[in-house]
């Protein structure tokens, strides 16, 4: 159940930000995408995910051709995304927002199943070691942390095949970014292709089994981590 | 203080405040305030502003802005009247028609503004003066006097004494609490007025969550302008002047975050109440209306200076 890309194009008025980019993404293997601003990377994930509707190219999850389906389509499909705003409705519930689009309700009235959905949350909650107060608190009421573990936690309650992650240690104390990246490597422990966009170079060569330098909308290149370095990548990144 | 409480009734306790201090007050000023008799007048009189109020907490739920439902009541109220002493006169028959009107502009101004991006304050402010032109139109300025009775049983009719408006506006009370709070609708409502952004990012479909927001609002002030019509005998165009501000004001004074993301079907409920006690209240007292309408205004903005912050914010 890979994940492939194939000559993505994208562009903002003038401005072309994806040039054509294809790539392919394998189970359980963590790729990190790197590049300056405006290379393209939150674009391709965006794209990806389905926030960007697919101009010209193709996105497919295995077999199955993604590229016309809405986000909420996409997300049955296994594709979950964690934003580098977390896109979260801070004065809801943390269960409000963990389970934000893909509700548990009864038919036909669409009433939602609290008690089900509540249960569910503790138990992926606790899954991942998450400690959060009260389920019920609005998500404004919690740490930067902890907002940061329940948009993470809803990415991964539905088990999805493909997890995409924009910055997601940006905003990150020390503790909390090694947090993060142990959920990322119990991620592609369990299988699911992992995408990573980060300007963190050693979340990179800590979690990430290839980098992807992209500039300019272009995939630049593309390495197995243990056959680069840091420095490697700084330079092409800059170069 | 409140924090233990189940978030709709935390929610309603300071209008609850407000509420408890005004009756407290007319009760002690006005002996005839407290009796069976004004009090079913109160809540009748309220019923339309009520229906409105309801509407109003799922459009500011949602993070927009409706300026409509008061000319929807006018326009309602002469396509019902019309229909009913030409057409039809039955109960269910004037409910379809009033409420269908309603839903139409509501439904009309939900694609509007996804079709235009507009903020839904401009697109209303427009549809307020197109329903309210066309309800002059069709009555030719005058309002449609002489309706069949059976036209008129939604606004005088009684079951065990209580007023149909009253019945009325309880039921759907009941139903838009639930639905805000316990379904799937209201949730995303909720969540589309806390972060639009975010709740698109997260495949909530917004543009039909919008025309359905904004269909129950005007399927409601629909039935205001039915209300509105069986109560006075006649299909008034100029119905409905300022409604909905006095909605807008039942759902602020209720404690809803005028940007969105917070709103609470009882605390509107609530906030209409003390409304309508203030306005009753003072009439008791002999008050002149020009009077009246000075101390809805303190009384809103003290509201809002008590609970500075929690209502949302330009600074």
């Amino acid at each position: 159940m890979a994940l492939e890309v194939r000559d993505l194009r994208k562009r903002f008025g003038a401005v072309e930000v994806l040039r054509g980019v294809s790539a392919s993404f394998d189970d359980g293997t963590v790729t990190a995408i790197l590049g300056d601003n405006g290379a393209g990377k939150s674009t391709l994930l965006k794209t990806i995910y389905g926030i960007y509707p697919v101009e010209n190219g193709t996105v497919r999850l295995g077999d199955l051709d993604i590229s016309n389906l809405a986000i909420r389509e996409r997300r049955r499909q296994g594709i979950e995304m964690v934003f580098q705003d977390l896109a979260l409705t801070r004065q809801q519930s943390v269960v409000a927002n963990l389970f934000m689009g893909r509700e548990e309700v009864c038919r036909p009235f669409g009433v939602l199943r609290k008690k089900k959905m509540r249960a569910v949350a503790l138990q992926a909650l606790g899954k991942l070691g998450i400690t959060i107060p009260s389920l019920e608190r609005p998500v404004a009421s919690l740490s930067g942390g902890q907002q940061q573990a329940i948009a993470i936690a809803r990415a991964l309650l539905d088990d999805p095949k493909v997890l995409l992650l924009d910055e997601p240690t940006a905003a990150l104390a020390a503790g909390e970014v090694s947090k993060t990246l142990a959920l990322i490597r119990s991620a592609r422990q369990e299988g699911k292709v992992v995408v990573l966009v980060t300007h963190r170079l050693n979340d990179v060569f800590e979690v990430a089994d290839r980098v992807i330098v992209m500039k300019h909308g272009s995939i630049f290149s593309d390495r197995a981590v243990t056959e680069t370095s840091p420095a490697q990548v700084i330079s092409e990144i800059v170069s | 203080m409140f924090d233990k409480l189940p978030q709709p009734m935390a929610a309603a306790v300071q209008p609850l405040l407000l509420l408890t201090l005004l009756v407290v007050v007319f009760a002690l000023s006005a002996p005839a305030f407290l009796s069976f008799a004004n009090l079913n007048n109160v809540l009748t009189a309220s019923a339309t502003v009520g229906l409105i109020a309801l509407g109003a907490t799922f459009v500011i739920a949602s993070g927009n802005i409706d300026l409509s439902p008061g000319a929807v009541m006018a326009l309602s109220a002469v396509v019902t009247a019309n229909y009913a002493q030409h057409i039809d006169a039955s109960p269910v028959g004037c409910v379809v028609v009033a409420g269908g009107i309603g839903l139409a502009v509501g439904l009309l101004n939900g694609w509007l503004i996804s079709l235009t991006g507009a903020p839904s304050f401009i697109i209303t402010l427009g549809t307020l003066s197109v329903a309210r032109a066309i309800a002059y139109i069709a009555s030719g300025g005058v309002p449609v006097y002489g309706l069949p009775d059976s036209a008129l049983i939604v606004g005088q009719g009684a079951l065990f004494g209580i007023h149909l408006p009253v019945l009325i506006l309880m039921v759907c009370v009941v139903m838009s609490g639930f639905t805000l709070r316990f379904t799937r609708f209201g949730q995303h409502t909720l969540h589309m007025g806390d972060d639009a952004k975010a709740a698109q990012a997260l495949g909530i479909n917004l543009p039909r969550l919008r025309l359905q927001i904004f269909g129950l609002a005007g399927a409601l002030a629909g039935l205001a302008g039915l209300i509105f019509m069986a109560r006075t005998n006649s299909g008034d165009p100029s119905a409905g002047q300022s409604y909905e501000l006095l909605g807008i004001t039942a759902v602020i004074l209720g404690g809803a975050n005028l940007f969105g993301g917070k709103a609470s079907v009882l605390s509107t409920f609530t906030g209409l109440l003390a409304l309508a006690v203030l306005q009753n209240g003072l009439n008791l007292l002999a008050i002149e209306t020009f009077y009246q309408v000075l101390f809805v205004g303190l009384v809103l903005i003290l509201s809002a200076g008590l609970r500075r912050g929690e209502l949302g914010s330009w600074r």
